[in-house]
């Protein structure tokens, strides 16, 4: 690891006035350490923001504010996460090991980089760690890796489970820089496709920092469903996950949301197949059908065309266990 | 866990381990903890190539890094005499010759060793190590380089394929293993230090302290007791433990160069290339049975990969010798050299990947003939006699095994055609797989020392990798003299206690139980000798009268010839008695055959839409003779399956074919069963002596849990699903294919 300056600014304004490019800010250092540790990410100095952000999951307006700083096992405890928005509860759940859950925080599960095997191995080439070196999962071994949304400059997968949830339920991103300059970015539009820059995973402005999620009220407390499928339950990344959430009025569906983890650049919506689903009797055929439209454009690599069956599948029982689960 | 039948406590009661309170505290110390005065630290810098030779290594930024004191490379280092020329390094039969060479024989090959005051400096000094190679095309191809790869014979042919080429029932499939790595929890580590020109004093984590002095011995031209070598605690070994690894050298030689003790911690990905794995293979299966059900022949090919510098053969259709009876045998096998670091013994080696196929064959060759797979494997073992020798087995109770398992797992709910039991979108299937090792015996050595106040220390240089050895020691112990267990002290892994072979092919406790009874008898012996200066009883006292108690000798159960300890000590003006005893096999090993076995049964549950595999239920049983200490036993054996877990659905080391890296060579890239994903493993034991193997009457248990484990499961999946998966691992994709 290359050495680095370490120091814990009191405050949020403190720490964003030191912030520039060879400057990491570090929370939790689930992902971190190990990017450093592995010689790819370099930081000169790092900057404990452990105590500048909030870590606190507060009411806001009728949807609920989640801190930068809360960590990820709090979420799955807090009373009304569970009650009002147990979707995410559920696909934090679904993440890491409890270990790794208590560290890790709800910032930097957005900012956690991609587990493509080539990104962590700097004798390869990866354009996402080194632009414009070329992709060796593209014609390697890429069965974790991506079936929709990618190109030929990098085929990684975003590896949260966290972010499947808040995409689907159409999640704010509250950042600040150091002007104080604050914006709100809709969950869809703070991850990014790898396009020619494959060396970013996100709109998140530079220098700037993440200090809240926000989600807004929504109907989809009652009838949800994270599944993820993977190699191994007890701790891996998901090859296939599928966030899941229904809006039931009189035997109908009137709203429908349906993401997916483990197949993009970034969390995917599966936005055509909500569509057909609202207005819909919940049944078998109607979910079948469903899954059908999600599968339809997605274009497998050389070693991941499973992905597709059990893409299928899983949308299917997820769908399933929003009724029954 | 479900460990026993509690009806019938037939084995020693279930008891703490000797060493948990070390290892629960942190005071036990594993090799890379020793404190050693003036220590500095190695860090490897690895090749980024796999095939080739080096051009050139710039060490100038690496040298800049503070508190370096030097590096070593090829061009840069103490002459190891073991490694002086192509000759020598043949004869010592260590490997890969580490800085002795510029070619590059995988990728992740050490190129220099950074020696620095911290761990810090030298960590970050090696990432700054450029190379620049001569590159050549590398093969890590397993797969496609295989079919080129000429088979020979292993072992003597029986009959001939002509013979059963008409069988009423014929079966041929080919089955694959990916590589696995074992993955200790404790990194392989290594401290060194040189206390005179040909004194070393090594701590290192391994599985046999004798073979660490011997392989140094080789390597330096110095006599082996010249060489001190320290593993009292080893955390996890599975086989990588057996061999000197090229750290250790690197860490001996580092130590010579700088003149102080130097300390090498692999880190976990350089634990995937450095400490050998278990190689990939490729098998062929054609296996033949009468209408009786009778086995009449079978044809069993094996391939393993192997390095480029050195040749590894698995021994994997050793196993095909040894379970059943064929009336025409005929096994072969190949290695194939690649561009990878060379593969070595992981746990079951050899017998876990061919009892993969075979036990998978029979099941195919059942489904074929519409009979239950158990029967057919009934009417076929061998076990009366061993097929391979002649030899009458000495004691063989796999069908007892078979059995028991049945019974507990209630296997008369299997159905025979696949797909029948459901539960909504998942299958349920039943599986079964058997697994069989040669039950061995080396030999060892073992002394006693004991105080005044009646306390004895037993010891021996055997290590224990966790797998309760010190503990079946004590109870040995306590059994054989009488004496108290919480004044029986064990020491451990030190090779300057009496000398044993490596704790490894499940012969640790064979091996050493017998070195314990015999320096148990020395102890009364000698007890007796010094208390015949006060009663004459003791002359030519019979052993099993000699009796010892807390405070002193008996004769027997008369009281009126007790003798105490302290009037011992004081007749014979003794400060401790002293005793050591060695034992080994003999001809027992002429007369009979030897082999541990467990049989596994296994309940899956498959979802058809999603591919997920559950291990529902997982039982096995295992005969290893008397069981000397249930609860160790027992997790030996759950240990072992749930590493079979790992091997039948997710254990796999790749390697990129392009560009020859092992891909995902960390625990978050590389997935192994852990306890969350198993199921309670309900294991018992037959608990039937082996009268002729040792003292003790115990059989080795270290591998069979493991052998016959992934075949179970393979074989359950295919009753539940009727998929036939002969590819290991049995990932979701493969379910949904």
């Amino acid at each position: 690891m290359k050495p680095f300056t370490f120091s814990k600014p009191e405050n949020l304004g403190k720490a964003l006035s030191i912030k520039k490019d060879t400057v990491q800010f570090i929370a939790g250092g689930t992902n971190l350490l190990d990017l450093m540790k592995k010689n790819i990410a370099g930081p000169d100095a790092v900057l404990d923001i452990t105590t500048a952000l909030s870590s606190k999951i507060e009411q806001q307006g009728k949807g609920v504010r989640i801190g930068a700083m809360v960590r990820n096992s709090a979420i799955t405890t807090d009373k009304t996460i569970l009650s009002k928005y147990p979707l995410v509860a559920k696909a934090v759940l679904a993440g890491a090991s409890p270990q790794i859950r208590n560290m890790a925080s709800t910032a930097g599960n957005l900012l956690q980089r991609t587990r493509c095997p080539y990104f962590y191995d700097i004798t390869t080439p990866c354009n996402k760690r080194k632009p414009g070196s070329g992709c060796s999962a593209i014609n390697g071994e890429n069965r974790m890796n991506a079936i929709v949304g990618y190109n030929e400059q990098c085929v990684a997968v975003h590896p949260s489970d966290l972010c499947v949830a808040l995409a689907a339920l159409d999640a704010t991103v509250a950042t600040t820089d150091k002007n104080k300059k604050q914006l709100s970015i809709p969950f869809k539009d703070f991850h990014k496709l790898p396009g020619d820059t494959p060396q970013l995973d996100n709109n998140l402005p530079a220098n700037a920092i993440i200090t809240s999620v926000d989600i807004a009220e929504n109907p989809f407390s009652k009838n949800f469903y994270y599944l993820k499928l993977r190699d191994r339950d007890s701790y891996a990344f998901a090859l296939v996950s599928v966030a899941a959430a229904l809006h039931l009025q009189d035997n109908h569906i009137a709203d429908a949301r349906l993401a997916s983890g483990g197949v993009a650049h970034k969390p995917w919506r599966w936005y055509e197949a909500e569509q057909y689903l609202k207005g819909k009797a919940p049944s078998a055929s109607t979910f079948s059908a469903a899954a059908d439209i999600v599968i339809k454009d997605v274009k497998p690599l050389s070693n991941n065309g499973f992905k597709k069956s059990m893409l299928r599948g899983a949308v299917e029982t997820a769908l399933q266990n929003c009724l029954t689960a | 866990m479900r460990l026993f039948n509690t009806k019938k406590p037939v084995a020693a009661r279930a008891e703490g381990r000797v060493e948990a309170v070390a290892k629960v505290t942190g005071s036990g110390k594993y090799a890379a903890e020793y404190e050693v005065k003036n220590v500095c630290y190695g860090v490897l810098a690895v090749s980024a190539v796999a095939a080739g030779s080096i051009k050139s290594i710039d060490l100038s930024k690496a040298k800049q890094v503070e508190g370096v004191l030097d590096i070593i490379t090829h061009e840069h280092k103490p002459l190891v005499p073991g490694m002086a020329d192509e000759a020598k390094i043949k004869e010592t039969r260590f490997g890969l010759p580490i800085f002795h060479t510029d070619k590059i024989y995988f990728r992740g090959q050490p190129i220099a060793l950074v020696i620095a005051d911290t761990l810090e400096n030298a960590t970050y000094a090696a990432s700054l190590i450029d190379a620049e190679y001569n590159t050549e095309k590398a093969n890590v191809d397993f797969e496609s380089t295989h079919p080129g790869v000429k088979l020979s014979s292993a072992g003597k042919e029986k009959g001939t394929l002509d013979a059963w080429s008409g069988a009423a029932h014929i079966v041929e499939a080919e089955y694959n293993v990916q590589a696995e790595v074992h993955n200790p929890m404790e990194m392989h580590a290594t401290i060194a230090h040189w206390t005179a020109d040909d004194k070393l004093v090594l701590y290192d984590k391994n599985q046999g302290v004798n073979n660490v002095q011997r392989v140094f011995a080789r390597l330096f031209n110095i006599p082996p007791q010249n060489i001190e070598v320290s593993s009292e605690f080893v955390g996890g070994g599975f086989g990588s433990g057996l061999r000197v690894w090229p750290h250790a050298l690197a860490s001996v030689m580092a130590a010579k160069q700088v003149k102080r003790p130097v300390k090498v911690v692999l880190t976990r990905p350089q634990m995937f290339s450095l400490t050998g794995y278990r190689p990939a293979a490729w098998q062929k299966v054609k296996l033949g049975a009468d209408n009786n059900g009778k086995f009449v022949g079978i044809l069993h090919q094996s391939k393993n990969n192997t390095s480029k510098y050195e040749t590894f053969s698995e021994g994997i259709t050793r196993i095909t010798r040894m379970v059943y009876n064929f009336d025409n045998l005929k096994t072969e096998q190949a290695t194939v050299p690649l561009h990878l670091s060379t593969p070595t013994w992981m746990r079951g080696p050899g017998d876990c990947t061919g009892a993969f196929a075979l036990e998978c064959a029979i099941d195919e060759l059942s489904h074929k003939m519409q009979v239950d797979p158990l029967e057919l494997r009934m009417k076929n073992l061998a076990v009366t006699t061993d097929p391979e020798s002649g030899k009458p087995w000495s004691t063989n109770f796999v069908n007892e095994c078979v059995e028991k398992g049945a019974a507990m797992i209630n296997w008369k709910e299997r159905k025979q055609v696949p797909g029948t039991l459901t539960d909504g979108e998942w299958k349920i299937g039943y599986g079964m797989g058997i697994g069989m090792w040669g039950a061995g015996r080396g030999n060892a050595s073992a002394g006693i020392s004991m105080q005044k106040d009646g306390t004895i220390t037993v010891k021996t240089a055997m290590t224990d990798i966790g797998t309760g050895t010190g503990t079946a020691i004590q109870n040995i112990t306590h059994s054989s003299t009488g004496v108290a267990k919480n004044k029986i002290k064990i020491e451990l892994g030190h090779s300057d206690f009496p000398a044993t072979g490596s704790q490894g092919g499940s012969t640790g406790l064979s091996s050493i139980s017998g070195a314990v009874s015999a320096v148990c008898d020395a102890l009364k012996q000698k007890l007796a000798t010094y208390a015949l200066v006060q009663k004459e009883v003791y002359k030519n006292a019979a052993l099993p009268d000699i009796l010892l108690s807390e405070t002193g000798v008996s004769y027997k159960t008369n009281n009126n010839e007790f003798v105490s300890y302290a009037d011992i000590w004081k007749k014979n003006n003794l400060t401790t008695v002293d005793v050591e005893a060695s034992s080994g096999p003999g001809e027992e090993r002429q007369k009979y055959a030897f082999c541990s076995s467990a049989v596994h049964f296994c309940r899956v549950k498959v979802n058809i839409k999603t591919g997920k595999v559950k291990i529902d239920r997982m039982v096995s049983v295992a005969d290893g003779g008397r069981i000397v200490n249930e609860k160790p036993a027992a997790n030996q054996i759950s240990g072992a399956v749930v590493g079979g877990i790992g091997m039948a659905l997710m254990e796999e080391q790749l390697a990129d074919k392009n560009l020859g890296n092992l891909v995902g060579n960390d625990l978050a890239g590389y997935h192994f069963a852990v306890n969350a994903d198993a199921p309670v493993i309900e294991v018992a034991f037959i608990n039937k002596t082996d009268p002729n193997i040792n003292p003790s009457g115990a059989k080795g248990l270290g591998e069979v849990g493991i052998i016959g484990s992934a075949a179970a499961i393979a074989n359950a999946i295919f009753n539940a699903t009727g998929k036939r998966l002969r590819d290991l691992p049995i990932t979701p994709d493969k379910v949904l294919a």
